[in-house]
């Protein structure tokens, strides 16, 4: 899997070049932000400007590394396409994480 | 009177939805727009009535039969052929399509009314008929004003003052339009026209056969009078004209079941606690679909028959078709919910299948079979939202 890694003050985004994140990418992006973790970092930003598809077990991954994080930390998500973020919508994934219309916008409140 | 109702059409602005249903029998507030040109052609005599078809033809020909519940006469022209033990559809564009028609039978002998299947309108017929008539047109169009926005979806036209048409532009861009008065696909013919449609060949209307009138200077005529046409040409018109219906906004179209409430109409054999859902109108509920305790639908909304809504389920302005589970975690906004898609009014749309959200929104008569994923994703949000 294709990831940009980038850190900001205490946050680090990830960007992913990847245009599709289902079953067959979701062990490769629960190893990357698992990494990411163990690096002891604790803000994450989901770069998903390049994604165009998510399914359940895409979004599954994302709520695996939340239980990981946990209360310490906080994963937040940037730049969804109409598609993906009506998956987060109809899943009301969307209440849980902040989801951000770009990934400044997540630098200004949370670097 | 006789008339062709043009059904051989794919619909692909239409899509996702007419790929398992064709355009004419996309449902309004349960009622194929089809059906409601029929009535209306009926209120005006016109009741033989041939349909072309093609793409999907049996859902079309298998509803209508021979007319007679609708209290006219149907006949069918399929465009197509049966290929290793399937229907393949062949449409012969819509000219080509009554050219088709008037070679097997010589069916149009009279003044005849040839009409798009798949739009709502109120215009008065007799005006249109007597305008015609008058003028001893081979064929008149009406016409109706749109923004200039919009003339590249439609055929511009350009008359003089008695309404002969000087110029047809099928589909030009905005700069290059003749004027914002449009072609809406309501003709009246005289049976002379076939002799400018050859047979045997796709011919269409709009891009062929007007042109070449307008170029021969028959006498082509445009009438334009004031009418409400509702066009389900797109994803988005479908879901703006279910909505105007559920507001009253287009005359005439009664909304079927009872009216437990205002702008709340509802089928029978319900499993709903009235006193328990949040019902916020205008709502239509299909029969024998049950609603648990707890649930919010928020009109403009339809809901199908034999649905099953979760207790904790958010329906906001959505169309939901017969036969789905919206489960206790879902939040459908602004949606449609149509063989087994979610799409979206843009025309944009979410698999079921393949994005595997069957946990949210699925088919009602499906197993309920959540994997280690689904059950992970349903736990963590009915926790998180304290969804009961």
């Amino acid at each position: 899997m294709q990831v940009e890694e980038k850190k900001i003050g205490k946050l680090v985004i990830l960007t992913f070049l990847e245009r599709r994140i289902d079953a067959i990418l979701v062990s490769d992006f629960k190893a990357k932000l698992s990494e990411v973790i163990e690096n002891g970092n604790n803000l994450i930003a989901l770069d998903f400007s390049e994604v165009e598809f998510i399914d359940s077990s895409g979004l599954g991954a994302i709520v695996s590394c939340y239980k990981i994080i946990g209360k310490s930390g906080l994963i937040v998500i940037c730049n969804l396409k109409d598609v993906v973020f009506n998956m987060f919508q109809l899943t009301r994934m969307d209440r849980v994480f902040k989801v951000y219309t770009s990934n400044e916008e997540a630098i200004n409140e949370l670097s | 009177m006789k008339a062709m109702i043009l059904a051989a059409g794919k619909g692909t602005r239409v899509r996702p939805i007419t790929y398992t249903t064709p355009k004419p029998m996309i449902p309004l507030i349960r009622k194929p727009v089809m059906e409601s040109i029929i009535e209306y052609l009926k209120s005006y005599n016109f009741d033989q009535i041939v349909v072309n078809t093609s793409h999907l033809a049996p859902a079309i020909e298998n509803y209508f039969r021979d007319g007679e519940r609708f209290g006219v006469k149907m006949a069918y022209s399929f465009e197509g052929k049966f290929v290793n033990g399937q229907l393949e559809g062949k449409a012969l564009g819509s000219a080509g399509g009554m050219k088709k028609i008037q070679d097997f039978s010589g069916f149009f002998d009279d003044t005849f009314i040839v009409m798009c299947g798949d739009a709502l309108v109120d215009i008065d017929l007799n005006e249109v008929l007597a305008f015609h008539k008058e003028r001893k047109a081979i064929a008149t169009i009406v016409l109706k004003k749109v923004e200039l926005d919009e003339v590249s979806k439609y055929g511009v036209v350009q008359t003089d003052k008695t309404g002969k048409i000087l110029k047809f532009q099928e589909k030009p861009k905005k700069e290059d339009a003749v004027s914002t008065t449009i072609n809406t696909g309501i003709y009246l013919f005289a049976p002379k026209i076939f002799d400018f449609i050859p047979s045997g060949k796709e011919y269409d209307i709009g891009s062929e056969l007007f042109p070449a009138l307008v170029k021969a200077n028959a006498s082509l005529y445009g009438i334009e009078v004031p009418f409400q046409w509702v066009d389900i040409g797109s994803v988005t018109d479908f879901w703006t004209a279910t909505r105007m219906i559920l507001k009253h906004e287009i005359k005439n179209y009664p909304i079927s079941g009872i009216e437990i409430k205002k702008d709340v109409h509802v089928g029978i054999n319900l499993g709903i606690n009235f006193d328990k859902v949040d019902i916020i109108p205008p709502v239509y509920i299909g029969s024998s679909t049950f609603i648990g305790d707890g649930a919010k639908i928020i009109g403009p909304t339809v809901i199908g028959s034999n649905c099953y809504i979760e207790s904790g389920a958010v329906i906001k302005e959505c169309i939901v078709e017969d036969y789905t589970r919206v489960s206790n975690v879902a939040n459908l906004d602004s949606k449609i919910i149509f063989g087994n898609k979610c799409i979206f009014p843009s025309g944009e749309a979410i698999d079921i299948s393949e994005s595997d959200i069957g946990w949210v929104v699925d088919d009602a008569r499906k197993e309920i079979e959540l994997s280690e994923t689904q059950k992970l994703l349903y736990d963590f949000i009915k926790e998180t939202e304290k969804i009961s």
